[in-house]
């Protein structure tokens, strides 16, 4: 059985950045690509040295996807990265309605920004913390950097002691939000 | 006597530097393997490589003392090259290759001992009247002694490590309500880099230039500089770029500073490659600040414009033998600047990205060097320094070095993690920057966008993702049998074989 390319009519994502700026881009794979109704013309090439770079405006620009995890992208144009997620038109309805109707937490949750050891804790559990207060040190390649409070609050919990190994992103403290 | 062969007691970019020498000099290098690295790529430079990875000491193989010179006595190793790391800057690692009849490439650990000590050091610079900052001119024992000395000098001041360097142990303080918080964290943050939690205090300049001096001694008593280095550039202490000459300098300060430089290095008969680090204020008074008896990171700057490998002369020296050049030699040619690849994460504070160099890609040209330490599959581990490669750029002006460095960063690509190269970029094309009036508060006061980014930057990103998801969603709508089995497969091969359907 031949299988039929759907050709007949035009194909729309929504690239919908961190930041909430959005790109409709219209036909990803044809010659026709559009973005935000824009005709461009994009190449993407891998080279023989095993690099993948796009070809826009007669510029090379050096790509990378770094993580995907079903619609949510990380990637990589000249070292920097930006996170999407790609949307159809009926998902990004979905989206759009979802994102409206969100609990507003009250809860804040501070991760380890990078990894390396706790030396020391700065606050006990219960206590209240002023946004920009120090609650952790955290030392990583041999300099001890302070944890900052995100947000005005009561520690709720701490999850690491002294002397514990943390990676990136592990949660170290819960505060719930109070207003100052 | 001639140094036949060489242990390097250190990794990375630095062993490769000078193993380079080393060659050219008909010297047998011998390098240290760790488990922490097994297949790092200054392994492949060295001629014979002592495996410690069966280390099961708490000290990290490359502070372990006993057992390099141990190491070394055992391979009858005639000399050992300690790099830039700790052991470069400690005096007892030189005394223990001295009794040992080993050849410490460095400088006598009489004055790596005084000049490591910040106290002594400044006592030196003040008995040859070079300007020294207001401070407590020793350690201090408590916070409360602290306070009351940075009430005399007048807020802000700073606290320093008496042993450090680098940026560790060093804390600002504003007000006196801050002088317990900042006292224990530099006290604590000494100890643990550098086993010595002694501090002092002095007044602090807000927003100096860091300038430092290059200098060159040999056993005869003869000492010269070649030239200065412009460390402005820097986060958290830490510099990021570097370039030589300095555009704050003419030549009259360039004279006087050199001079300063040389007369505190004569006092401790100095001898090998030093650096004499200065701050400069607004008003273009210098001030001693310290001397690392050590090569550093950036001498390839100095390197480039004199034409002179400081390595090649560092081992001379040591084997004894007399400076063929004279300060009147040394020619200041064009400019050069160094940019440090770090595999940091600059949109995330700059913090350590970790894993799998999956590809690297050099520029190339006449006028550019590159002191890399890794390459294809290398793996950036949290055990060292998150500097990978250092990437140097001559330019017969500083304009040209600048525009020069920025065509080189463009072809620098390096596949499998993020590091610093959107931010050097960011730098070298700001205003200030070109304009060379800038400070150490550069990058926290100037800077806007810590990285650089095109104007179509984002758009590009945005299709890319869209391509490779709309990829994987057409194979699940044309197929319905998923021959990959949910492996992970290029979004471009998956292209071709979707056109070819």
């Amino acid at each position: 059985m031949k299988l039929k390319k759907s050709k007949e009519a035009d194909t729309e994502y929504i690239a919908v950045s961190s930041q909430n700026k959005k790109y409709k881009i219209i036909n990803p794979f044809s010659e026709n690509i559009k973005i935000n109704s824009k005709k461009v013309d994009i190449k993407i090439f891998d080279d023989e040295n095993g690099f993948t770079y796009i070809l826009y405006k007669r510029k090379k620009y050096l790509v990378e996807i770094v993580e995907k995890s079903q619609n949510k992208y990380t990637v990589l144009i000249n070292g920097v990265s930006y996170t999407f997620s790609i949307e159809t038109p009926i998902s990004y309805k979905r989206k759009k309605y979802l994102d409206k109707n969100k609990l507003k937490s009250k809860i804040e949750l501070i991760g380890a920004p990078m990894p390396g050891k706790i030396v020391d804790i700065l606050i006990d559990s219960g206590a209240k913390v002023k946004e920009g207060e120090a609650v952790l040190i955290l030392e990583a390649m041999k300099m001890q950097n302070e944890i900052i409070a995100p947000v005005s609050g009561i520690v709720k919990k701490i999850f690491v002691r002294r002397e514990d190994i943390v990676n990136k992103e592990d949660v170290l403290v819960e505060i719930e939000k109070q207003k100052s | 006597m001639k140094i036949k062969s060489l242990l390097i007691a250190n990794r990375g970019e630095i062993t490769i530097r000078i193993c380079r020498t080393a060659k050219k000099l008909g010297i047998k290098t011998y390098g240290i393997k760790t488990s922490k690295e097994p297949n790092a790529y200054y392994l492949t430079f060295l001629d014979e490589i002592i495996d410690f990875s069966d280390s099961l000491e708490d000290i990290p193989e490359f502070l372990d003392v006993e057992r390099i010179v141990y190491a070394a006595k055992t391979h009858k190793i005639n000399a050992i090259h300690p790099g830039y790391g700790f052991l470069a800057e400690s005096p007892y690692f030189a005394q223990r290759c001295e009794e040992e009849g080993i050849i410490f490439i460095g400088p006598s650990p009489q004055s790596i001992y005084k000049m490591g000590n910040k106290t002594i050091a400044k006592q030196i610079a003040n008995s040859q009247k070079v300007p020294l900052l207001k401070g407590s001119h020793g350690n201090l024992s408590s916070p409360k002694e602290t306070r009351e000395i940075a009430g005399k000098i007048g807020y802000p001041v700073i606290l320093k490590a008496a042993a450090g360097g680098g940026g560790r142990g060093m804390r600002i303080v504003e007000k006196s309500s801050q002088i317990e918080k900042m006292y224990k964290l530099a006290s604590t943050e000494a100890e643990k880099a550098f086993n010595d939690s002694s501090v002092f205090i002095e007044k602090y300049v807000r927003n100096p230039k860091h300038i430092e001096f290059q200098i060159i001694g040999d056993k005869h008593g003869n000492i010269i500089h070649l030239g200065e280095r412009e460390c402005s550039v820097q986060r958290k202490h830490q510099k990021l770029i570097e370039e030589s000459p300095s555009p704050a300098l003419d030549e009259n300060l360039r004279k006087t500073m050199g001079d300063a430089a040389i007369n505190i290095a004569m006092a401790t008969k100095y001898y090998s490659a030093g650096t004499v680090e200065f701050l400069l204020d607004d008003d273009n008074k210098f001030y001693f600040m310290e001397m690392n008896t050590r090569i550093q990171v950036e001498h390839s700057v100095s390197e480039e414009i004199t034409g002179l490998d400081i390595i090649e002369l560092q081992i001379k020296i040591a084997q004894g033998e007399e400076l063929e050049i004279k300060q009147k030699d040394i020619k200041m040619k064009g400019w050069a600047i160094e940019c440090r690849i770090n595999a940091e994460d600059v949109q995330a504070g700059f913090s350590p990205y970790l894993g799998l160099i999956d590809k690297v890609q050099y520029p190339r040209s006449k006028n550019i060097r590159i002191d890399t330490g890794i390459t294809d599959s290398s793996v950036v581990t949290p055990y060292f320094d998150s500097m990978i490669a250092k990437l140097i750029v001559h330019g017969e002006n500083r304009e040209k070095a600048i525009s020069n460095s920025l065509n080189a960063l463009n072809k620098f690509w390096i596949k499998g993690i993020k590091t610093t190269i959107p931010f050097c970029k960011s730098v070298l094309m700001h205003k200030k920057f070109k304009s060379g009036d800038f400070n150490t508060s550069f990058i926290e006061k100037e800077m806007r966008l810590l990285y650089h980014q095109d104007k179509d930057d984002e758009m590009l990103a945005a299709y890319l993702a869209t391509f490779d998801f709309a990829a994987a969603l057409e194979t699940d709508r044309t197929t319905h049998i998923d021959f990959e089995q949910g492996k992970n497969i290029s979004p471009w091969v998956l292209n071709k074989r979707l056109r070819s359907l």
